[in-house]
């Protein structure tokens, strides 16, 4: 089951299905661009992340006709969503105010 | 390396590899492609995350599992999540009448302070245990005159039978 805080790892994967859908390795790559190759993702983490995540309903398998076993998209869902952003006001919230006592701590 | 991979894949539990083992293998062979032009410290550590990776990810996969198979209770004995509501409430009814009865006790003077020591209690269970088995008794003596004046006790029978027979 996924809590809040997230992961880094599961951050990510969650900031990159909320552009669009996208098939697994589509995520890898996503993941390690926005991280500017520092996290990079096995298949073994991505599909534990991708599990849970489905079993929480944070994310769905997307119904694609011609999609084989093999390629399967993924895209988050209302709850997803909701989550994410909470979770990005929560980080927004931290960051300001690490910026305040390190600007304070500076002076 | 694939074939590897998908040896590995059986460390998964099974529910687990049906649903996502054929995709991961797929993502896995995409990677290996892409990994193969970056040189072979890339290839290597490509191996070694993706061995850890999956290695990890069995391991967690079945501790998932284990606590669902093992404590997990079966449909029919679940509680309605009415009973837990109901059985709160009990509880804090309870709890809520111990605490009035503590607070009236409280607020009460003490009205009866010379009643004086408590019987023991052999002076009240000897009297009663001597009426019950007299009412028995009385009770059992008025159903076998009952029954013998409907003759049924037996004893008229008993008289008419040839002295041989007795």
């Amino acid at each position: 089951m996924e809590t809040l805080p997230l992961t880094e790892p599961v951050l990510l994967i969650l900031l990159s299905l909320a552009g669009q859908p996208r098939h697994g390795y589509s995520i890898l790559k996503d993941v390690e661009q926005m991280s500017e190759g520092r996290v990079l993702l096995s298949t073994g983490t991505l599909y534990g992340a991708l599990r849970r995540l489905l079993d929480d309903d944070w994310i769905e398998r997307l119904e694609e006709k011609d999609s084989s076993r093999g390629r399967q998209a993924y895209r988050l869902t209302a709850r997803g969503r909701k989550n994410l952003r909470f979770e990005v006001s929560r980080l927004k919230h931290l960051t300001r105010l690490a910026n305040l006592r390190v600007a304070v701590k500076e002076y | 390396m694939l074939k590897l991979y998908r040896c590995l894949l059986r460390f998964y539990p099974t529910a687990h590899r049906d649903n996502f083992g054929e995709e991961m293998a797929a993502v896995f062979s995409e990677v290996q492609a892409e990994t193969a032009k970056r040189g072979w410290a890339a290839r290597i550590r490509f191996c070694v995350r993706e061995t850890t990776g999956l290695l990890l990810g069995a391991v967690q996969e079945h501790l998932r599992e284990f606590p669902v198979r093992r404590f997990a209770m079966r449909a029919e004995f679940r509680f309605p999540k009415s009973t837990a509501v109901l059985m709160t409430i009990i509880l804090a009814g309870v709890v809520l009448a111990i605490e009035r009865g503590k607070a009236i006790q409280a607020s009460l003077p003490d009205v009866n302070p010379h009643l004086g020591p408590i019987q023991p209690t052999q002076h009240t269970f000897l009297p009663i245990v001597g009426i019950t088995l007299l009412f028995f008794y009385t009770a059992g003596l008025v159903g076998w005159a009952i029954l013998f004046a409907l003759r049924r006790s037996g004893v008229h029978r008993l008289a008419e039978m040839a002295p041989d027979q007795k």
